[in-house]
């Protein structure tokens, strides 16, 4: 970095690729080419920076100004200003969402202000696809120390007393894995990385191996040292062709530089890595059937035990590690366990990395400490939930994905950690957090999970196969009106008969955002049922709408946007809709800046005025 | 129309290929005769007929073999057969062997036309179809490419998933033929392949479009309005999930979370991902791709 006078680093993670940074960073580089700068200012592709929702994202070095949306046309402007005339562009900083305070720094937006970065302390910082950026970073130091100074039994030690648990969701101590590994006796054993990151609403493992793939790596070196593994398997979803890109080129740069491979740093230390490629089944996560799938069959959960460290891939003793935990090692090993613990809780030690995505101002990626309650990675971090002046409140947060549950406002305050997160009825899962507001119903929310388990079932065990659709056609009848009294308790008795009656954790949790969702919303089952009633709106069959004629400015925005044409009404006059040709689809109420639009129950045939007081 | 179909009716009693005669001509047919099972042989390889209208008992070559060497050497001649004996074994026997209908014996002039009339309709029905078929099969220099490809991984444990994703990128789709041959390249059974190939939802037996527009099912998705934006491509494009439009340009396909929440409602179309899409502007999107080409 020292020969230039300032870095431009521009985010290629998958979020900003697809709002075209790309073009943007070629535009950069042609600018400055035409302004005689390009020896004075380099421009890097980084991984993924985390705030997604912003991209394509731009931030500039040493002074770390934050620069966000810049399209291609917004390039000569911005190059002028900051560049020759030394003024950073306020328009494209960011502002804060509420006050509309500009922010120029990095470090001073909320969103990044309370973030510790430990896993993703690259992010943004290298080019993931340069081993010298990464090597820079003291990349590689601790695999080289792994691998020529330390004996497997010392590794394991420090890996156990720093306390990580895995990241992929279950939540098991990685030492402790490994120790178990280690312990075997055998000619062959495996090193594999789980990145099949399947959970909808996650996307913490694609960033990590976009942005600093060489971290993983690194970890998988040291845990192959440690259990006496001499060749590796990266599993990589299909869906993540960048991801898979880096890792390819981190590999053979690795392998090129003499740090992975045969004889690694003439230690006499062998390590072969190598990607596999996934082929969409969401089932893959589990660790047999991920194992399966390398083999080359269908990935069907087997019973456990033998465990996998005991008899994995081909029969051999394997070790699987998320990514995340992967990439956390490295950090381990060089700075010891004492500094690792010295974040989070006793129990669930370090940081942990979430993705904020749904109803929330700040979608992206975050890594906070352990142990920080819901409350503030909503407020403080995520920036509340978006539309509050439209009376949209937090109502509800979903972790762990379709195995995990809905944590309601009631709980904000729990602390998130493995343990508190469990005593909720969801899990922490691998750390997709998907907001969600007064807007959504839960009844539908429980019915869009059970159709992903129900479809990604893989059909060995009847109790999931059968049951999940059973469930799913009960959920089905509530949400379009054919609900009746007892199908609450038919629900959470079939979720325990599914639960006691699978084998792996795909059927294990698959009941869990139903049960989660009766716990704390049974009122929205009950007025499924009993009221035929939706009460945010989105079951078409379960609702009424009706214009308050009292709070209606007769501002036309409705009438505009509704598809049916089913609003009428003078300017300035209060609106109504003609229910014979309105089709319930909400987008009044999603457009109205004056909530002057009220739901009501199906065919509801009284004063609307009388549903306000409910 | 009639007079472009030509019929051979085969029977050894000539007054039935007489009746016949009498009857289908009227109708606009041209009809031949022949008295046997090596004379109807002899006269399909002087010229093509459209049906063979034959019966099944006759002496030396019989119906059976006739209809047998029909499907073998013929295979776009329909079969139409007369029989005395409409037992059910006999029937059973020549149904098997692909026959389009049949005729009992005796008959009247209205059934032997309804029956000749019906096997036209379904003819015309079903050729189309055929015709799409064989327009399905691979250069050759395909082939080779994908045998070139198995080859290499022959040995290899574990290969049966990279190859299959390889056979996808050349092939485009995972037909029956091209999983037979994967299965006789890596010596793995046909059925573990079958049963690998409709376990992964990455993997298609179907044809694709040109261009391949993916929706995200995601959470994210999801809760920011995705299932309107996926009603919205239906609706405009005439298809389901997992299917291909008449003309090929489009196929659809729902996938799982693409981690691209930040962005949600995303679409992907190729390899270019869409972020925010509404019901709005997904047609504006989809419709910049009807112009361009296949994608490389």
């Amino acid at each position: 970095m020292g020969r230039f006078r300032a870095n431009l680093m521009v985010c290629a993670g998958s979020g900003c690729v697809a709002t075209k940074s790309l073009k943007v960073k070629e535009a950069f580089e042609e600018e400055l080419q035409k302004r005689g700068l390009e020896k004075e200012i380099d421009v890097v592709l980084t991984g993924c920076n985390g705030f997604c929702a912003q991209g394509p994202i731009i931030t500039v070095h040493p002074d770390e100004i934050f620069y966000e949306k810049i399209q291609v046309e917004d390039v000569p402007y911005l190059v002028e200003e900051h560049f020759i005339k030394g003024r950073p562009v306020e328009k494209f900083m960011y502002k804060e969402p509420t006050e509309k305070i500009t922010i120029p720094s990095m470090h001073e937006i909320p969103f990044f202000k309370h973030q510790v970065l430990r896993v993703l302390r690259n992010k943004g910082i290298i080019d993931p696809e340069k081993i010298e950026d990464y090597i820079t970073r003291d990349g590689y130091l601790a695999s080289a120390k792994a691998v020529t100074a330390m004996t497997p039994e010392e590794i394991i030690k420090v890996v156990k007393d720093s306390g990580i648990r895995g990241r992929g969701g279950a939540g098991f101590p990685t030492g402790v894995k490994w120790e178990s590994c280690a312990r075997m006796v055998s000619d062959q054993k495996y090193m594999c990385c789980n990145g099949d990151e399947g959970d909808p609403g996650a996307f913490m493992d694609r960033s990590i191996m976009e942005a600093d793939p060489h971290a993983v790596i690194e970890g998988m070196i040291i845990g192959a040292k440690a259990i006496g593994a001499t060749k590796g398997y990266i599993y990589v979803r299909a869906e993540y062709p960048l991801a898979v890109h880096r890792l390819q080129l981190a590999i053979d740069a690795a392998t090129e530089a003499g740090l992975l491979g045969k004889n690694i740093l003439n230690s006499g230390f062998d390590f072969d890595l190598e990607i596999y490629q996934g082929a969409g089944a969401f089932v893959c996560g589990e660790s047999t059937a991920l194992m399966f799938s390398i083999e080359g069959r269908r990935g069907m959960p087997r019973l456990t035990p033998p465990r996998s460290t005991e008899a994995g891939l081909w029969g051999k003793p394997t070790v699987l590690n998320n990514v995340e935990t992967l990439a956390a090692i490295p950090q381990i090993i060089l700075n010891g366990a004492d500094w690792f613990k010295s974040l989070g809780t006793e129990k669930s030690t370090g940081t942990k990395v979430f993705s904020l995505t749904g109803a929330i101002n700040n979608t992206g990626l975050v890594e906070v400490p352990m142990g920080m309650t819901i409350r503030q990675i909503v407020y403080d971090i995520g920036g509340g939930v978006p539309g509050a002046r439209r009376g949209r409140k937090f109502k509800a947060v979903q972790m762990g994905g379709p195995s995990g549950g809905c944590i309601p406002e009631s709980l904000i305050d729990t602390p998130v950690t493995f343990e508190d997160i469990q005593k909720t009825g969801a899990i922490m899962g691998s750390g997709g957090m998907v907001f969600m507001d007064n807007s959504n119903c839960m009844v539908g929310m429980a019915k869009f999970f059970l159709e992903f388990t129900t479809d990604e079932s893989c059909g060995k065990c009847p109790p999931c196969r059968v049951g999940t659709k059973i469930m799913l056609d009960k959920l089905s009848d509530l949400t379009e009106g054919r609900g009746k009294e007892g199908d609450i308790e038919i629900l959470e008795e079939l979720s325990y008969d599914i639960i006691e009656g699978s084998l792996c954790g795909l059927g294990q949790s698959a009941p869990n955002p139903v049960l989660t969702t009766i716990q704390y919303f049974r009122d929205e089952y009950e007025s499924h049922i009993k009221d035929k009633w939706c009460k945010v709106g989105v079951c078409r069959k379960l609702t009424t709408f009706f214009i308050n004629e009292k709070v209606c400015t007769g501002c036309g925005a409705c009438m505009r946007a509704c598809p049916s044409k089913a609003i009428i009404g003078e300017k300035k006059k209060p609106h109504r809709i003609i229910q014979e040709v309105c089709i319930q689809c909400r987008t009044c109420y999603d457009t109205c800046r004056f909530q002057s639009i009220i739901i009501g129950p199906a065919d509801y045939k009284g004063d609307p005025m009388a549903l306000l007081k409910e | 129309m009639a007079d472009d179909i030509k019929i051979l009716v085969v029977d050894d009693e000539p007054v039935v290929i007489k009746s016949c005669k009498r009857i289908l001509e009227a109708e606009g047919y041209n009809i031949d005769g022949a008295s046997g099972g090596r004379e109807a042989i002899i006269a399909m390889e002087q010229k093509p007929y459209d049906f063979v209208i034959t019966d099944l008992k006759m002496p030396e070559v019989d119906g059976i073999t006739l209809i047998k060497w029909i499907k073998k050497s013929r295979p776009d001649t329909g079969v139409l057969i007369i029989t005395g004996y409409p037992s059910q074994e006999t029937i059973k026997d020549a149904l098997e062997l692909g026959i389009i209908d049949y005729v009992p014996k005796p008959f009247t002039p209205v059934v032997l036309m309804d029956v000749v009339a019906r096997a036209i309709e379904w003819k015309q029905r079903t050729l189309p179809a055929e015709a799409k078929k064989k327009e399905e099969e691979f250069p050759p220099s395909m082939m080779a490419e994908l045998d070139r490809m198995i080859s290499s991984y022959k040995d290899k444990p574990g290969s049966l998933i990279p190859v299959l994703q390889r056979a996808q990128e050349i092939v485009g789709y995972l037909p029956p033929i091209v999983q037979k041959r994967i299965s006789r390249g890596l010596n793995i059974p046909a059925a573990e392949v079958h049963g690998v190939v409709s376990f992964y939802s990455f993997f298609t037996m179907k044809p694709r479009g040109d261009h391949i527009i993916k929706v995200c099912l995601g959470t994210a998705c999801y809760v920011k309005g995705i299932e309107e934006v996926l009603e919205k491509i239906k609706e405009n494009l005439h298809i389901g999930v997992g299917e291909i439009t008449e003309d090929r340009k489009f196929s659809l396909e729902a996938v799982r979370c693409l981690g691209a929440c930040g962005l949600a409602p995303v679409m992907v179309v190729d390899h270019d991902t869409h972020s925010a899409v509404t019901p709005k502007k997904v047609m504006q999107i989809i419709d910049e791709y009807k112009t361009v080409g296949a994608k490389a």
